[in-house]
């Protein structure tokens, strides 16, 4: 019998790997993908329509921020909610441990995961969009640079939740999911203004990355009536770094 | 056929901390070279698959050394699981997935080429007598069929080192068969095998060398033979007795052990001409049903060194 030898290592195999694990990662969600995809649109869809019902007949601007927050609440919720389930799934019935196992840089688990997770908040995310325009009748004012925008959002999310799924136990991540919805939905300024919080929640979220999330959205939908504030870049870029960090460390990790 | 070491493990240590600190691994010194299987023995909570993820850098060893094909792997893990393959001892889901494409991503994932995996994954399928579910959603096939398909992906770009955990549970005995002639096949085309295991009776056909591993270390290492050479003036007579009469042992009979209609004693061989005809006595007596004596087995041995095996589960935690 001969066998297959490994060649030896390339430069550009840690990139060949991430597509070939993102590749792996879409296979097996191909199943619940679809659905995946509709319950993201559907949320994308219901926040628009829901806080509509909630504040009656908007005003203009309150209008245009329920259009711009929607598609914040998506990739927010993909990368917060979605992403520390599934990989503290992976880690429940024991996956992980074996991708684990394989030659693969631990960082392509990180990557490939945040360009599963991003694919699949994309579509929601434009009909979310979409819903916004067509019920509230606003108009939007695309930057050139919205879809990076996103993706660094997305990005963003994702890795906060890639996180807090590898360091903290697989049910306890899950459980504090479960709270950042309510959190993200209803106490951040995403759908409203963070003038209508109270003044310590304005400030937590001066320091915490949801408001920079929508701002960056925002700003990109609708340039011509929203900007980006520089210090939200910056700590939406910290947050970016610091949690792609630690999902890294926490992957690196012995036990 | 055997030749340079591809494992090499000296005094391996690892304490799991917590408020039930196990001592998983207390000393452990083991030894593959590349053509040979080895068997590693131990029931739950050995110590296995603690030693199996320190191989790979999934846990720090607090004490000893690792060196896979000369390379120390506790200080380059990374280098470490390019030349080491593993079959975990839970197999790996691969639901929305079929078999054959799950063999053919881990190959490719381990850097062979397209071509190069499909030919390999094909021949490997075939080999198993997989070709039936090749084709199939891994969520349609039975435990066994994705034990194989497992053993499958670890084995289409194989390391020097082939790290095998309990390879043929759920498997059926037609196709147990055909996987222990590839577990074999590893070896003979020059890699290391080292098989985990706590089905001492079918190890035992196809291992090189052993190892008993019992709380954390080493009780035992030697060949099949060399392990059974202590009890070789041993028989076991096993004898099916009759429901509600207890067995009236022969004097020579020792360490006697009773199961449900059926029961064991050690007897030194000296012994064996005057033991048969004691029990054909008693089968016509209608004492006993049946009897049967036997060489004195690996498990035997494994049973002497570690006893019965307590039903503890691993305390391994999650790495």
């Amino acid at each position: 019998m001969t066998t297959l030898t490994a060649p030896a290592p390339t430069r550009t195999d840690g990139l060949r790997q991430t597509l070939l694990l993102a590749q792996w990662q879409l296979r097996r969600q191909s199943q619940y993908l679809p659905l995946m995809v509709v319950v993201q649109v559907f949320m994308a869809v219901a926040t628009v329509v829901g806080y509509g019902l909630l504040v009656g007949d908007p005003d203009p601007v309150t209008a245009l921020f329920l259009a711009t927050g929607a598609p914040t609440i998506t990739l927010i919720t993909v990368g917060l909610v979605m992403v520390p389930q599934m990989v503290g799934q992976s880690r429940i019935e024991g996956s992980l441990d074996w991708m684990r196992t394989l030659p693969v840089p631990r960082i392509a688990f990180l990557l490939s995961d945040l360009l599963v997770w991003t694919l699949i908040a994309l579509p929601g995310m434009a009909l979310g969009v979409l819903a916004g325009v067509l019920r509230f009748d606003v108009d939007l004012s695309i930057a050139p640079w919205f879809l990076p925008a996103t993706v660094l959002v997305s990005l963003t999310a994702s890795a906060v939740g890639y996180a807090m799924a590898t360091v903290l136990p697989p049910q306890l991540a899950m459980l504090l999911t479960q709270a950042l919805v309510f959190i993200v939905l209803l106490f951040s300024p995403v759908s409203y203004p963070a003038e209508r919080m109270p003044a310590w929640l304005q400030t937590a979220h001066e320091w915490l990355p949801i408001e920079p999330m929508a701002q960056l959205v925002r700003a990109g939908l609708a340039q011509h009536t929203f900007a980006m504030p520089t210090r939200s870049l910056v700590v939406l870029l910290v947050w970016a770094a610091a949690s792609l960090a630690g999902a890294a460390v926490a992957l690196r990790r012995r036990a | 056929m055997t030749g340079q070491d591809v494992l090499t493990v000296r005094g391996l240590r690892k304490r799991y901390r917590g408020r039930r600190g196990v001592q998983a691994n207390d000393g452990i010194d083991l030894d593959v070279a590349a053509g040979q299987v080895v068997g590693l023995l131990g029931h739950n909570g050995a110590g296995k698959t603690t030693l199996v993820h320190q191989v790979v850098g999934l846990v720090r060893p607090d004490e000893g050394s690792i060196t896979v094909t000369g390379l120390d792997a506790v200080a380059h893990p990374e280098h470490a699981r390019r030349l080491v393959s593993i079959q975990a001892q839970a197999n790996v889901p691969i639901s929305g997935l079929t078999p054959r494409r799950a063999i053919e991503l881990v190959g490719r994932i381990r850097g062979a080429s397209p071509a190069d995996v499909r030919r390999r994954a094909t021949e490997l399928l075939d080999a198993l007598d997989l070709g039936a579910w090749a084709d199939t959603p891994a969520e349609k096939v039975s435990g066994g069929v994705a034990r194989l398909t497992a053993f499958a992906m670890t084995t289409v770009v194989p390391g020097r080192l082939v790290v095998l955990d309990e390879p043929t549970n759920d498997v059926d005995p037609v196709r147990r068969r055909l996987l222990w002639q590839q577990i074999r096949g590893l070896a003979d085309a020059g890699h290391g095998v080292l098989l985990v295991t706590h089905n001492v009776r079918e190890a035992e056909r196809v291992v090189d060398h052993l190892a008993i591993l019992d709380r954390g270390v080493v009780r035992a290492a030697d060949t099949p033979a060399g392990l059974t050479a202590r009890l070789r003036g041993t028989l076991t007579l096993e004898v099916d007795t009759v429901p509600g009469v207890p067995v009236r042992w022969h004097a020579a009979a020792r360490d006697a052990a009773a199961g449900h209609l059926r029961a064991t004693a050690s007897i030194p061989s000296g012994a064996a001409a005057e033991v048969v005809r004691w029990a054909q006595d008693e089968v016509e007596a209608g004492r006993l049903e049946r009897y049967a004596l036997t060489p004195a087995s690996l498990e035997d041995v494994y049973v002497q060194l570690v006893g019965e095996p307590a039903d503890v589960t691993e305390e391994a935690p999650a790495a």
